[in-house]
């Protein structure tokens, strides 16, 4: 009980300060923390089905980057929404393409899964990159915003909403406990009634829009996009390493890894202004990470659970909130 | 008619090189049950190697094809047990953790190469460059042709050595059943490192000729990763005999992409297709996969 106290209250004392760092420095740290922010939140984005459901996404940055080219084309000259109208449709559109895309690719199993999320990201990308309305390989410039503690505000509302989300969803409520039965074994999760496709469905498109909603944010503060910069393999490479880095399906993890990796990142640009170093930097991570720290930083952290796997504790869970599902 | 032939001999003589490493590729997986990003990684360094054989030492591009093999398979011998360890660790998803830790290679590969040479593409000179040979109507390139016969001359070497030696009937066995392979006595652990070995050497000699043919560049990994993907998926993960026609079926669709609709499109065309196949045929068209 003691230590529930003392969570509450570190935690509380994170969000304090989160609020009055606008107040406390200058407009160069508060980009870089806003940056911190949103790749926190895009590796609980990307955790909740990687790390919670055990789907590996290997094109994550698709759905960043649409919603960063909804926000891009309905904010330019012809229609010239607001933006909270953008982000809105940005969604539904990421939802739209989230449940078409996600039916089909969520009956393929571990590898296939990971091949066919990548090529349809990289399907995106070339998309984007030859049609004209996307603005070609160019990209799309926005209306200029330059307003750094909207942005900041706007990360930071967006950040929480994600991990509160993730919080009550995957470690509070029933549905997570079913994400985590499929997780660990899916034929017994649909033996005890559980509908897989359902459950799998529900959580991509979750994990969907909220990468779509950072990317329509992100596309507002940079006020500029290409394919590359908002599809590239290089943003989901990151989602990854930083939930490898800080724990897959830990509710902390991927916003230590984010936050981590993102200081690392800043600082070898500050230094070394060469971005191809990082990622070598990123590969070497993954590789050592997977080594030596397969639990991540928040598996350091973790108590030792005597004997029962997550399995038989899931599964004892949802017996005794009353069976199957009963959807 | 003459564009339609020349598209298609062009299509099937980078078919043919694009076999070797598939086939290879398909074999590690067979065996050692991973998927290999780094695939890529590793025809790129090929790539790297015969340029620096030619630039540094003034030897024909074709000379630098053993010497990838040997230093490219000494790796992979070296790298193979590190990945048979993960897919066979006790964590709670060997799978996933090796697929990651191949992502990572692929990830750390090309991060070194963009920071040691840069985004500038390379080409491997050899004695046949800009050489082509009159065939009919059709003319083609003679690196061409020299890079397709010896992609057939290891695909060949490969299948003899698989189907009529006792190493290869091992292989097979462990690729079909390695519990009951372990109990007649292949140590898989051996065979897989060796198998890994045989293929980064393989995959680095494809890349030594890739890099004849067009150039390489850091960046182009990528492109070879989806190839060896876009194979694995048409003819179902682990089929080495469907590799080929897979292999042969993605140089022609490319080509008459590249010729007819433009080069911009070519890897929208087969990201699509590969989407789709997956999509209607999980387990690939020639419903081998394992």
């Amino acid at each position: 009980m003691k230590s529930r106290w003392l969570g509450l209250l570190l935690l509380g004392a994170l969000l304090v300060v989160l609020v009055l760092l606008p107040l406390l420095v200058n407009n160069y740290w508060l980009r870089i923390a806003t940056g911190a922010l949103m790749w926190a939140g895009l590796a609980c984005s990307w955790n909740m089905l990687g790390g919670y459901a055990g789907y590996i996404n290997f094109g994550h940055s698709a759905f960043f980057g649409l919603g960063a080219y909804a926000t891009a084309l309905l904010m330019a000259d012809p229609l010239g929404l607001p933006f909270t109208v953008t982000v809105l449709a940005g969604i539904a559109v990421t939802a739209a393409c989230a449940v078409v895309i996600g039916a089909p690719t969520l009956r393929l199993r571990g590898a296939y899964f990971a091949i066919a999320t990548w090529a349809f990201a990289e399907v995106l990308i070339q998309f984007a990159t030859v049609m004209d309305f996307t603005g070609g390989i160019g990209g799309l410039s926005l209306p200029p915003f330059l307003n750094e503690r909207f942005f900041y505000f706007a990360m930071l509302a967006a950040a929480v909403l994600t991990y509160l989300a993730t919080w009550a969803l995957f470690e509070r409520s029933r549905f997570g406990l079913k994400v985590k039965a499929l997780r660990d074994h899916e034929p017994a999760a649909e033996a005890m009634g559980i509908n897989t496709a359902l459950v799998k469905l529900q959580t991509f498109v979750l994990s969907a829009i909220t990468a779509s909603v950072f990317g329509a944010i992100f596309a507002y503060w940079v006020t500029f996009i290409n394919p590359r910069s908002v599809f590239g393999g290089d943003i989901t490479d990151q989602m990854v390493v930083m939930v490898l880095l800080g724990g897959l399906g830990t509710l902390w993890g991927p916003a230590i890894g984010g936050v981590a990796l993102f200081v690392v990142n800043r600082l070898i640009w500050m230094y070394w202004g060469d971005t191809a170093f990082y990622i070598a930097i990123l590969g070497a991570a993954i590789v050592l990470v997977v080594l030596f720290l397969p639990n991540g930083i928040a598996g350091l952290f973790a108590r030792r659970r005597g004997g029962a796997t997550v399995l038989d504790k899931t599964v004892e869970k949802l017996a005794r909130a009353g069976g199957g599902d009963r959807n | 008619m003459d564009l339609f032939l020349q598209t298609l001999l062009n299509g099937l003589l980078i078919g043919g090189v694009i076999a070797t490493f598939t086939i290879a590729f398909q074999l590690t997986f067979g065996v050692l049950h991973v998927i290999d990003f780094a695939v890529g990684g590793w025809v790129v360094l090929g790539g790297y190697l015969g340029y620096y054989m030619v630039a540094a030492f003034g030897l024909d591009g074709f000379v630098a094809i053993p010497v990838a093999f040997v230093l490219f398979g000494a790796v992979g011998y070296l790298i193979g047990p590190i990945l048979y360890n993960v897919r066979n660790s006790r964590t709670a998803r060997p799978e996933l953790m090796a697929l990651a830790l191949t992502f990572g290679l692929f990830t750390l590969l090309r991060g070194g190469m963009l920071t040691a040479w840069g985004f500038n593409t390379r080409n491997v000179t050899t004695a046949l460059s800009g050489e082509s040979l009159m065939v009919g109507p059709v003319t083609v390139p003679l690196i061409r042709v020299a890079a397709a016969l010896f992609a057939v001359a290891i695909a060949g070497g490969l299948f003899i050595f698989l189907y009529r030696t006792r190493y290869g009937l091992a292989i097979r066995a462990t690729a079909e059943n390695r519990h009951n392979a372990a109990l007649m006595g292949v140590n898989i652990r051996r065979l897989s490192a060796n198998v890994y070995g045989l293929y980064a050497g393989i995959t680095a000699m494809a890349g030594v000729l890739m890099g004849a043919i067009y150039s390489v560049n850091p960046e182009s990994g990528l492109r070879y990763t989806l190839f060896a993907f876009f194979v694995a998926v048409l003819a179902g993960l682990g089929s080495v005999g469907g590799a080929l026609v897979a292999a042969l079926l993605l140089g022609v669709i490319e080509a008459y992409v590249a010729t007819y609709v433009g080069s911009s499109y070519s890897l929208l065309a087969i990201f699509s297709t590969l989407f789709l196949v997956l999509l209607v045929s999980p387990r690939g068209i020639l419903r081998r996969g394992l």
